[in-house]
């Protein structure tokens, strides 16, 4: 259990810490048993009470420093769990960060912050719970058997061929169950889902006049998950069940034999109470790690995926050096052109984007357009510094470069999604995101330029209204007209924007549309989409085909081209005839 | 206060099994202590060296029979308990469904954030511990305590009352005092969880912006500040807890001290043997075992409350909509229960019939939710013949929802008609899925066979049905590359299972379900334009005949249809035809340009002939 443990920052002394607390706890243990057991035999003599206060006060002590012991044990392993946890969560956090939205969204939202907020917690009990025990598993009953054989050989040996007996039925025992519920944990899933599954498809069900009678299936399905469950749980506490039987069986073997030797004079009741006082202590180790199995379990699994993300990449792959000056600045005349840029993704053989050729001049609007899936959001990543191609190079007023994962070139740019993210904040807040240092008069105007004044009227709170997930909930085109306010304060040269409209209705997209126009003047913007509308107020458009850029050109040109966009154009007019 | 309403019927309704548990739990616990005190007892005796064996017989048959019969009683008592509290969920499950079903179509709207419904599953399972954890160990503790001090009152009844005190304090004192200093912080700590929650989620999702706006600097640090201050609360509850057990084995100490002065003093008096003494101190240390996780049980206390007050809140219909209440409040009469299961057996005759047409009508229909004085539809009028098919175009909060939600009867109007047939759609009840279908934005695939899901149309439909139905929808060459077929279940699909496929499946869903009337609820929002258009062609060729209601956000193929209605504000602004509202509305024709760049571009190519 926990060899990766011992690689863990800085758990050289706290495991030195926990060696000397246990090796005290041990003695504690051993000299309490022997201090209890002095004092109960002297009082069965028949001697009197005040003689005893002596051995008393030195079980009371024992008693006492055990406790303390396991208490500075339980303080060291907190504060080491909660610095390795909070280490491992923070490398984890900038690690998302470093891997960017694509990554995000391929492993689900969802998952990530679940293992960021959940799995740190876990892996932090894990360290707490495997301290103390790791050291006190293998120590705590050696020193005790060997104190017991100094003390009663004979009962020393019913123990120490209870511990192995005992474990090998533990591990059969937990091999056996782990079979069964392996061998039904396809029907179990589907059982222990279906409820949820029930509930999440209830608006379903109840469309399709079937909710009523479902109650029926849900009770019937319940039935069934228990009486599996059941099965399963009948081999499983058996694991348990072992342990309680040898535990016990032993400890009752070890009393009958010290009372039989007890009864023909081989024995004298010192030794013998000591001795059965230590019994149950020999096996609590062992118990503690069989009780807390599943927890640790939870928080290694835990520990390992957050790891693995970590471990992922280095940094230095990931964001590659800086090459481009940290005051460089896009400006009238700049020029970007890609060389070749091909992104293959790790997990398949298709490139997602293949040798695009570009050139691009500041002040150009320029549309990529293509089917899904042709290659137009990776090529945004690419424009955006998300994504590090894979083949070529680019070229930045003249400067080579292997990507635009540049914090000089973030600087310059702007990026709005389809969804943008509007954090659970003031609206003041959301709208200056990008320079948080703006004034209220600037987030005004910016706020009028993007036709947000109405709303901001509106709201009781005016600009101090909290939006977002933990306030008002906004309509889609009001999303997107504060990511438009956004980019309005932050006057970025360079606007990036993906499917900004494709979920509105149209009259919400109408109406955007004329603002949108106003943010672009002046601007380089890429814009993808299959909106073809945008196309027509482009300066030029890159058609996307099957991962590579298939036509470049304005809409007129493309039109009378009769290609790849020709195409497109005439695939999506056509009617429903 | 009915806050009993989640756990205390349970408990009566399995009395036997509660009582069967603490006595399984009980006796487990009395065989660990007997097993210590024969023990003890045994050596002793033995050590007075009794001529005959036979005089420690006894205690010799009962060390092995302690020691064998705590296990297997242990093993019983998991089980039984086990057994129980699934039994309990199963019931509670079934409850939560019948409480939710009649608020079905208005969840989405009253729970906006989040996923309620899988947050309700949650909590249910979060209540079978209540019982595993909390109330069984503390019954058994009760017990436990009650037969101890009468067995010490037996011996001296001064002592037992002092034993009851110092007991108490582990029984009672400890756990409430450990409720009372944690409650807060957990309620607290439970709180900034659930923002950080929201905080990074929002930041994950919104990672793009973060990175691209070179501040991702500024959220890490900030996000580390507040787990450092959820850190620090959890470290005052850990500390909490250290001393708490410091206390406890303190206490622990105390007892064995006290037992082995008191069994002492009796032996000197005369009034015990001295074979006891031992005894006696030895069954403390398996005796506290029962009340020293007494305090982590009562700690745990405050994190239910949240779950049961979320089932109390959904089953006492704190809900917005009348009827909601009606049906909740016909739900808690045993008698009106079994009048409705009646019912709808009466009506099943029904469902095997085919509704085989439905002429909706609306007249000058207004609707306000309850607590907002705007009306979300103001006298709206509609006329929808069978056959009639309508494009319904409009922001959101125009109104669109609340028009669907009042033609399929979940809304009753606030004045004016909504009538099927020429019955009132919200006295349909039951019958509203006979006679209208909706597909919208996601239909939900439950976890079962491809076959199983279509089938959920109608569930008497034979497998050729099923896979007529399939092949309508262009589900056919899909099933023919799945490994089962239409056998296959729907979870091993994974990703290779497309949003255009989803909806497909549930189309042939609805084929099956065979209605006079389909609503068609944006039910291509996020598809690509291909993929969208292929399958509204296939939607508006299969349901040919049919009545369609089909609110979009585009005008893609809107042209075609027979009305197209523009809702604002409640109302409706433009309707008409196609060719009507190119003719009479600057506006639409604005939209229509917009949405169709190509068009006008074509004719002109077409002009000069290019």
């Amino acid at each position: 259990m926990g060899r990766e443990l011992l690689g863990l920052k800085g758990i050289r002394p706290v495991m030195a810490a926990m060696a000397g607390l246990t090796l005290i706890q041990t003695i504690a243990i051993i000299l309490q048993a022997k201090w209890l057991a002095e004092t109960v035999s002297a009082l069965f003599a028949g001697e009197p009470l005040q003689e005893q206060y002596g051995t008393a006060v030195l079980f009371l002590s024992a008693f006492i420093v055990r406790q303390l012991t396991v208490l500075c044990q339980q303080s060291i392993a907190a504060r080491f769990a909660e610095v390795t946890g909070t280490r491992l969560r923070s490398q984890l956090m900038q690690r998302l960060f470093q891997l960017g939205p694509r990554y995000a969204g391929e492993n689900g939202t969802g998952s990530l912050v679940t293992l960021a907020l959940e799995g740190t917690p876990k892996f932090r009990n894990y360290i707490e719970l495997v301290l103390p025990r790791m050291l006190a598993g293998g120590f705590t009953p050696v020193l005790i058997l060997a104190y017991i054989y100094t003390r009663d050989t004979a009962s020393a040996v019913i123990l120490t061929i209870t511990m192995p007996i005992l474990i090998v039925f533990m591990i059969l025992v937990g091999l056996a169950a782990k079979k069964q519920t392996d061998k039904q944990m396809k029907s179990y899933r589907v059982l222990s889902n279906h409820f949820v599954d029930s509930l999440r498809g209830l608006e379903t069900l109840k469309f399709l006049g079937r909710s009523r009678a479902h109650s029926s299936t849900i009770a019937s399905v319940s039935d069934g998950y228990r009486s599996a469950t059941m099965k399963t749980l009948r081999t499983a506490f058996l694991s348990s069940f072992a342990l309680d039987f040898f535990t016990m069986l032993s400890v009752a073997s070890v009393a009958v034999s010290l009372g039989l030797r007890l009864v023909n004079g081989s024995m004298v009741l010192v030794p013998a109470l000591t001795v059965l006082i230590l019994a149950p202590e020999y096996f609590l180790p062992v118990r503690m790690v069989g009780a807390d199995f599943h927890a640790t379990l939870d928080g290694k699994e835990a520990g390992q995926a957050m790891q693995a993300i970590i471990d992922g990449k280095s940094a230095e792959e990931l964001s590659g050096k800086e090459q481009l000056k940290p005051d460089y600045t896009w400006k009238q005349g700049s020029k970007l052109i890609l060389k070749g840029i091909g992104v293959t993704r790790e997990e398949s053989s298709q490139p997602s984007l293949e040798g695009a050729e570009l050139e691009l001049r500041a002040g150009l609007k320029v549309g990529i357009i293509g089917e899904s899936g042709a290659g137009k959001s990776t090529l945004i990543d690419v424009l955006g510094g998300f994504l590090r191609p894979t083949d070529g190079h680019i070229e930045v007023d003249g400067q080579r470069l292997d990507s635009l994962s540049e914090a000089a070139w973030r600087k310059m740019t702007v990026y709005i999604p389809q969804q943008p993210y509007i954090f659970s904040s003031t609206l003041e807040e959301n709208v200056k995101f990008y320079p948080p240092q703006a004034s209220r008069e600037d987030v005004e105007r910016a706020v009028e330029s993007a036709g947000l004044s109405s709303l901001a009227a509106s709201l009781p709170g005016g600009y101090e209204e909290m939006i977002g997930g933990g306030g008002r909930t906004l309509s889609g085109g009001q999303e997107q007209r504060v990511a438009l306010a956004r980019a309005f304060l932050s006057d970025r040269p360079i606007i990036l924007l993906d499917e900004p409209t494709a979920h509105l209705d149209i009259e919400t997209e109408y109406e955007l549309k004329s603002t949108m126009l106003e943010l672009f003047e002046g601007k380089t913007v890429f814009l993808a989409t299959h909106r073809l509308h945008w196309m027509t107020e482009m300066d030029m458009i890159v058609v996307m085909d099957q991962g590579r850029v298939a036509e470049v050109g304005t809409h007129e040109q493309l039109m009378h081209k009769r290609g790849v966009y020709y195409s497109l154009v005439r695939e999506q007019e056509e009617g429903a005839a | 206060m009915n806050r009993e309403g989640w756990l205390m019927p349970y408990i009566r309704a399995h009395m036997g099994r509660f009582i069967m548990m603490i006595i399984l739990g009980v006796l487990t616990a009395a065989a660990a202590s007997m097993l210590m005190f024969t023990s003890g007892f045994l050596i002793s005796k033995s050590a007075l060296r009794p001529e005959n064996i036979l005089l420690v017989y006894v205690p010799i048959v009962g060390v092995r029979t302690f020691g064998i019969s705590r296990a297997v009683l242990h093993y019983v008592e998991r089980l039984v308990s086990h057994d129980a509290v699934l039994r309990i969920l199963s019931q509670m499950r079934v409850r939560l469904f019948r409480v939710l079903e009649p608020q079905a179509l208005m969840l989405r709207s009253k729970y906006r954030t989040g996923d309620i419904l899988g947050l309700l599953a949650d909590d249910i399972e979060q209540l079978q511990n209540v019982y595993l954890r909390s109330a069984f160990p503390g019954a058994v503790a009760v017990v436990i305590y009650a037969g101890v001090i009468a067995a010490l009152g037996r011996f001296d009844g001064g002592f037992a009352l002092m034993a009851a005190a110092l007991l108490l304090i582990l029984l009672a004192g400890l756990p409430l005092i450990s409720l009372m200093m944690t409650a807060r912080t957990q309620v607290r700590m439970k709180q900034e969880r659930s923002r950080l929650y929201q905080r990074l989620t929002d930041a994950v999702m919104g990672l793009g912006s973060w990175v691209i706006s070179g501040r991702a600097g500024d959220f890490l640090s900030s996000y580390e500040e507040d787990e450092a201050s959820i850190a620090r609360a959890d470290r005052a509850l850990k500390r909490w807890a250290r001393i708490r057990n410091l206390i406890g084995q303190l206490i622990v100490l105390a007892v064995v001290l006290l037992m082995m002065t008191w069994s002492a003093k009796q032996t000197a008096a005369g009034q015990m043997d001295g074979t006891f003494i031992a005894a006696f101190t030895l069954v403390v240390f398996p005796l506290m075992d029962v009340f020293l996780p007494l305090s982590e049980a009562a700690e745990r206390l405050p994190g239910y409350r949240d779950s049961l007050n979320r089932l109390e809140q959904i089953s006492s219909g704190s809900c917005s909509d009348s009827r909601t209440e009606e049906a909740l409040k016909s739900r808690r009469s045993q008698t009106a229960e079994q009048h409705r299961e009646q019912g709808t057996a009466d009506g099943s005759w029904k469902q095997g019939s085919r509704m085989a047409s439905a002429d909706i009508r609306l007249e000058d229909v207004s609707f306000s939710y309850k607590g907002n004085t705007e009306a979300a539809v103001h006298g709206l009028s509609l006329d929808i013949p069978q056959g009639k098919r309508i494009a319904v175009i409009g922001r959101s909060g125009a109104g669109k929802s609340t028009l669907l939600g009042l033609i399929q009867g979940a809304f009753k109007p606030d004045s004016g008609t909504v009538r099927i047939n020429g019955t009132a759609a919200a006295d349909l009840g039951e019958d509203i899925p006979r006679i209208i279908s909706v597909l919208n934005q996601r239909p939900h695939l439950f976890d079962t066979t491809l076959a199983n899901n279509i089938r959920l149309g109608r569930v008497s439909a034979t497998d050729e049905d099923v896979r007529r139905a399939a092949e309508q929808a262009q589900l056919a060459a899909l099933a023919g590359t799945l490994p089962g077929g239409y056998d296959t279940p729907m979870r091993e699909m994974g990703q290779r299972f497309s949003g255009g496929e989803r909806q497909r499946v549930a189309l042939a869903r609805i084929l099956l379900q065979d209605t006079p009337v389909v609503i068609l609820d944006e039910p291509t929002v996020g598809l690509d334009p291909r993929t969208e258009r292929e399958l509204l062609k296939t939607i508006l060729r299969e349901t040919q005949g049919k009545s369609l209601i089909w609110v979009t956000h585009h005008l893609a193929l809107a042209e075609s249809m027979d009305e197209i209605i523009f809702m604002e504000g409640g109302r409706i602004e433009m309707r008409g035809t196609h060719a009507e509202l190119m003719e009479r509305y600057p506006r639409y024709r604005n939209l229509y340009r917009m949405d169709r760049p190509g068009y006008a571009l074509e004719r002109e190519l077409a002009k000069v002939g290019g």
